[in-house]
């Protein structure tokens, strides 16, 4: 696009604005990793859980306080991929919002359930996993994650009737479904747009 | 019939281009437009000054990393300019609707 000068009908003039809207849409491409490492980081803690109640053992310290350790590549993967971005969208803007919000409501239910020891209160976190893999997937329009959050909430159904050690189990299939799986299926899409 | 005048200053070719693009995101850096419009760096900077002389556009000089960034984004007035542009056009293309 080397000239400024040309005469553009209102035809072309419609059709330069729809070619640029959607180059600028489809420059968004998330790598899937974020989804992948809490994938992993949710259905180890699950399974570990998992373990300790059915073989009745304990490491001393409570596992899912991994999450804390988590956050500190996830906090160097948002920093890096910050220096080397080019735009920043309105989608991933909100999709930030809704994560962190996502994230200091599962930090406070932490909390909470620390103090007070609720019951059921894994079914809680069922709960909120649904919620940001649905806006999420739905926002982009990446079926895989639409499917992932409505799982989350199937699961958070089945397990109001079943026990912890069930409910860990459930947790960690609400892992593979929201977050491995689509992050996984995200980074072989990326992969193949690279090579493209 | 009635048509609205086109905003000579949208109605260019690079110049609407970096306008659709920068609509469609919160901000983007001079290299994207550059690319995604594929023009010469020397045209864009001409026309990205004649948006931000005319206040639709804003645009901020940083470093990062020690090399010069410029960051383009839209102004309300842009984005205005911008819909009532998308508005006369439509009124060109079907010249019997409101």
């Amino acid at each position: 696009m080397s000239s400024t000068k040309k005469n553009l009908s209102e035809k072309e003039s419609l059709q330069l604005i729809t070619e640029m809207i959607g180059k600028a849409k489809s420059s968004y491409h998330s790598n899937g990793t974020g989804a992948i490492m809490w994938g992993i980081v949710i259905f180890f803690c699950s399974i570990f859980t998992f373990l300790e109640i059915q073989f009745h053992f304990d490491i001393g310290f409570d596992v899912w306080w991994l999450m804390w350790l988590a956050l500190i590549p996830q906090l160097v993967m948002i920093l890096r991929s910050g220096k080397n971005k080019h735009f920043v969208s309105y989608e991933e803007t909100t999709m930030g919002y809704v994560w962190w919000a996502f994230g200091a409501s599962v930090l406070m239910q932490m909390f909470y359930n620390h103090l007070y020891h609720p019951h059921h209160s894994e079914s809680l976190f069922l709960m909120l996993f649904g919620m940001p893999t649905f806006i999420t997937g739905g926002m982009f329009r990446f079926k895989p994650m639409i499917i992932g959050g409505i799982i989350c909430w199937i699961l958070f159904v089945i397990s109001l009737h079943t026990e912890l050690k069930i409910n860990m189990l459930l947790m960690a299939l609400a892992a593979l479904c929201a977050w491995l799986i689509p992050g996984i299926i995200l980074r072989k899409k990326c992969s193949r747009a690279a090579q493209q | 019939m009635e048509f609205k005048e086109l905003d000579p200053i949208l109605h260019s070719q690079l110049r609407l281009a970096v306008m659709s693009l920068l609509i469609s995101v919160r901000e983007a850096e001079f290299t994207f437009l550059k690319e995604k419009t594929n023009s010469t760096a020397g045209n864009l900077s001409v026309q990205i000054n004649k948006l931000k002389d005319t206040g639709y556009i804003e645009v901020t000089k940083q470093f990062n990393n020690n090399y010069p960034q410029t960051i383009c984004k839209i102004t309300k007035k842009g984005i205005e300019a911008f819909e009532n542009y998308v508005k006369a056009l439509q009124s060109y293309m079907h010249p019997g609707g409101n």
